[in-house]
């Protein structure tokens, strides 16, 4: 199989974003084709149809193996039509095997990275639209348009709520503040003849427009040890961090294929939760596992007690038990910029494999000017192999608030249905949906009634990371079709999960709900020979 | 078959009928799905929704259509995909908006199912996403294009039964009415499986009170036992063979041969509808489509049936035509549908 390495796109799929780089590289790509979403550069055309007629014949030569062998190897980024087909040719045929690197032929599904419940691994005591309507907007904003609504049916009172939401968003917007708590109240009562999932986003959306309208904005008193046991029952309730851990470590697993010392960089390690898979896979490679040495990064508790510390302590006994090597530190820091490579005690290339995870961390760092600039400026000290990125799909960080609003009032909806329709069959625990609302409640919050440097739910697109990442001297590495199929299984353990879909994009994976992406894991490497 | 050797500079026959972006499309797309199928049944739908792609909905306009997506039944997840052109009174549409009335005195609301011979594609599906937006301009009509449930996990008759949840449901909508009569002017389109659907939802159509104003079928997949001249003539040299023909039916219709009903409505085991009111229907054939003899039986069959149809018979075009408009064939197609929906009305 080709080298993953791949030179992304300079501007997202969807056809307005495909006709935007068509534009900026003249009769280079194949338009018809870019606006399906693939790759194709017009002068490449006919080596492409020989190649396309030559895989044919080499399919066609094996008819009983060909087919079956080539679906069973793992498939990278299908939108680059040429080096698709070049994969599979060079797949089926055997003089070149001796080039390919072990990845090819490794099946990674033996490794069950199937991530684990947190009770399980802590042995039974654990503590888990785009539609905008612009009134009076500054024209020099330029936001990206996020996808359209997923509607769940029709139903008259369910659209008054969102219109009223939206009205209230409005009067904000250019200032009618009469009006918005004229409109705020209209939803609370709205939103009592609600059931379900639509009546939560109601009235979360309508107390942060309350606080807004208020000017409450009070700071986040919150005990940090609270807010990881939001995010635990979070974990246990919905499949998307499980998803987000699955993937990333993924990425990191074929990262480290063959080194014999690896570094973990956990930019939030909070309970530590993605890690017990990732040391169980290592175990179980082939060859044996490498020394793992963890760091792990998190905020000061207002206690002082060194939860950095427990976690590890209890990863270490997690590591012992199943023989690996584990060394473990812990960073307290406020904020990600706050850390330099140089604290880490970075090893060199050839003695260490370095992997950077970050999830849902980077996009707080967009709070305060110059920090994400300084945050990837030292993750490229630190040199890494792997660089895996997890965040929330959609453009919560528009400058106008009515357009932050109005995609975080339907990604938000789209999270919540999920909630709502499936339950994870192992646990009735009730606790864990309550928690998992609030914890997205807070969210919800935080984007609308938050402003500067109090705000941090600054969540952006993928197409928006690509671009921060490749400025700032990254390659796109590709999850490929073992990582999607993994993933998509893992999704099956989810009553209710037939609504979720995984789908690839440009080498990255994204884990939505029917129609409507919600989460999105992508994984980098340091651009030029390392 | 592809060209022979390696070495081979003679391009295939079916490289010499289409233009090169169209051949590197439908090929790359006739290879994946080739992976995708099983011997003994099995379908790899993993691989298959990896390879697919995929474009979220927008509404904001491009190319003067919007789009957004709505489940209309819980039970079954069952999607549809709403497009509709920008209203140049309203401008980019806000949320309710998205449920305004047409200012039209008459709009075309068209019930589209994609094709994917019922295992491959969806409503989200770039190939179909885009065709939809097409035929939305083309008519100023709105369109609902429905993510019926798939083969093999799904057999007969499930996407016929998510076909009449969706009518039922466009039927029913307040905000799809035409202001001239209050009623919603339904036209069912699709291709390949697509068009299947459409002959079996208009046809449950008929008992009921649901008008459907019109069929438009682009290359309609059907099947019978007796292998026609065309099948024999054409087996694998435009993309599609009778082998994989099989396959998708076999998974369609696990128990039965290809004169069911479903796969042959005009064969041995088909049922009569002369006399009912049949939709009138406009049926295109691609002349190098492999099943086009097949085709042309149906459109003779609702011809003998007492139904008003019009075949179009594109000598020279193979599957999947009009998924570019790089082609004479597209255009012209093009021009009968538009004619086809705005003479009904």
């Amino acid at each position: 199989m080709v080298t993953k390495r791949d030179r992304p796109p300079e501007k997202g799929q969807g056809s307005s974003a495909a006709k935007m780089w068509i534009e900026d590289q003249p009769d280079t790509m194949d338009e018809l084709l870019a606006v399906l979403g693939y790759k194709v550069r017009a002068s490449d055309m006919t080596v492409i149809a020989k190649k396309l007629e030559q895989l044919e014949v080499a399919m066609g030569i094996d008819t009983v193996h060909g087919a079956t062998h080539l679906s069973e190897t793992t498939h990278y980024n299908p939108a680059d039509i040429s080096t698709w087909v070049e994969s599979m040719l060079t797949e089926l045929s055997p003089s070149v095997s001796e080039t390919h690197s072990s990845l090819i032929h490794d099946n990674h599904s033996e490794y069950d990275l199937r991530a684990i419940p947190g009770g399980a691994i802590y042995g039974g005591d654990s503590s888990t639209s785009s539609g905008s309507k612009r009134m009076k907007v500054s024209e020099s904003c330029v936001v990206e348009s996020g996808p359209g609504p997923l509607v769940v049916d029709s139903q008259e009172a369910g659209v008054r709520l969102v219109h009223t939401l939206l009205a209230c968003a409005e009067a904000i917007q250019v200032d009618d503040l009469k009006l918005a708590d004229a409109l705020v109240k209209h939803v609370s009562l709205l939103s009592t003849s609600q059931v379900g999932s639509m009546r939560k986003v109601a009235s979360y959306f309508a107390h942060a427009l309350a606080r807004k309208i208020y000017k409450i904005f009070p700071k986040d008193s919150l005990e940090v040890s609270f807010l990881d046991m939001y995010q635990m029952h979070f974990y246990e309730s919905c499949p998307y961090l499980k998803f987000a851990h699955f993937t990333a470590n993924q990425a990191i697993l074929e990262a480290f294929a063959g080194c014999n010392r690896v570094h973990v960089i956990d930019f939030g390690l909070k309970q530590g939760m993605q890690w017990p898979a990732l040391l169980q896979a290592l175990a179980l490679r082939n060859g044996g596992p490498p020394s793992f040495r963890l760091t792990g990064i998190g905020p000061p508790q207002p206690d002082n007690t060194d939860a950095l510390q427990e976690v590890g302590y209890k990863l270490a006994q997690l590591a012992e038990s199943i023989g690996i090597e584990f060394e473990f530190r812990g960073f307290v820091a406020n904020s990600l910029a706050d850390i330099d490579a140089s604290m880490l005690n970075i090893r060199p290339r050839e003695e260490e494999a370095v992997a950077v995870n970050s999830v849902f961390e980077l996009h707080r760092l967009l709070a305060r000017p110059g920090a994400i600039e300084k945050v990837l400026n030292s993750i490229k000290k630190m040199n890494p192999k792997i660089v895996t990125v997890v965040e929330q799909e959609s453009n919560h960080n528009s400058p106008v608030f009515l357009d932050r609003f109005t995609q975080a009032l339907h990604y938000y909806s789209t999270m919540f249905d999920s909630l709502e329709t499936t339950g994870f069959t192992q646990t009735n625990d009730t606790q864990d949906l309550l928690m998992s609302d609030v914890y997205l409640g807070r969210q919800i919050c935080n984007v609308v009634s938050c402003e500067g440097p109090d705000r941090v739910e600054r969540h952006e697109t993928l197409t928006q990371w690509r671009t921060r990442m490749c400025e700032a001297g990254f390659d796109s590495v590709h999850l490929g079709s073992n990582a999607y199929k993994q993933a998509s299984m893992l999704l099956a353990l989810f009553a209710g999960g037939d609504g979720y879909q995984v789908e690839e994009n440009d080498g990255s994976l994204m884990l939505g709900w029917h129609t409507r992406s919600l989460i999105a894991t992508s994984a980098w490497q340091l651009v030029g020979p390392v | 078959m592809a060209g022979r050797d390696g070495d081979d500079d003679t391009p295939s026959e079916s490289r010499m009928v289409v233009p090169l972006n169209t051949w590197v499309l439908i090929s790359n797309l006739k290879l994946a799905y080739n992976l995708l199928r099983g011997k003994d049944g099995t379908f790899n739908r993993h691989l298959a929704e990896f390879l697919d792609r995929k474009v979220p909905s927008n509404t904001n306009p491009v190319d003067g259509v919007f789009s957004f997506d709505v489940i209309i039944d819980r039970g079954t997840n069952l999607l549809v995909r709403v497009y509709r052109p920008v209203d140049p009174e309203v401008g980019s549409p806000g949320f309710t908006d998205l449920y305004r009335p047409s200012s039209a005195d008459v709009v075309p609301v068209i019930v589209f199912f994609h094709g994917g011979s019922f295992a491959h594609s969806s409503a989200n599906s770039s190939i179909y996403d885009i065709l939809c937006r097409r035929l939305v301009s083309l008519c100023d009509a709105i369109l609902i294009s429905v993510d019926y449930r798939r083969t093999p996990e799904y057999t007969y008759p499930c996407p016929y039964i998510d076909g009449w949840t969706a009518l039922e449901w466009v039927n029913s909508r307040t905000w799809l009415r035409s202001k001239k009569d209050s009623k919603v002017h339904i036209y069912l389109a699709g291709d390949s499986s697509g068009g299947n659907i459409i002959h079996n939802v208009a046809l449950r159509a008929m008992g009921s009170e649901i008008e459907v104003r019109g069929n438009i079928m682009l290359n309609p997949m059907f099947g019978a036992e007796e292998r026609s001249e065309s099948e024999i003539q054409l087996d694998g040299k435009y993309f599609v063979t009778i082998q994989d023909r099989d396959w998708y039916w076999r998974a369609f219709l696990p128990e039965e041969d290809r004169d069911h009903p479903a796969c042959n409505p005009f064969g041995p085991k088909g049922i009569s509808i002369e006399g009912k009111n049949f939709p009138r229907s406009l049926v295109v054939v691609a002349g190098l489509n492999l099943i086009r003899d097949l085709q042309v039986a149906y459109a003779e069959g609702l011809g003998k049936a007492g139904c008003d149809v019009k075949l179009i018979y594109l000598e020279m075009a193979t599957v999947g035509f009009y998924l570019l408009p790089n082609n004479d064939n597209y255009f012209t197609v093009m021009d009968e549908i538009k004619t086809f929906v705005s003479s009904s009305s």
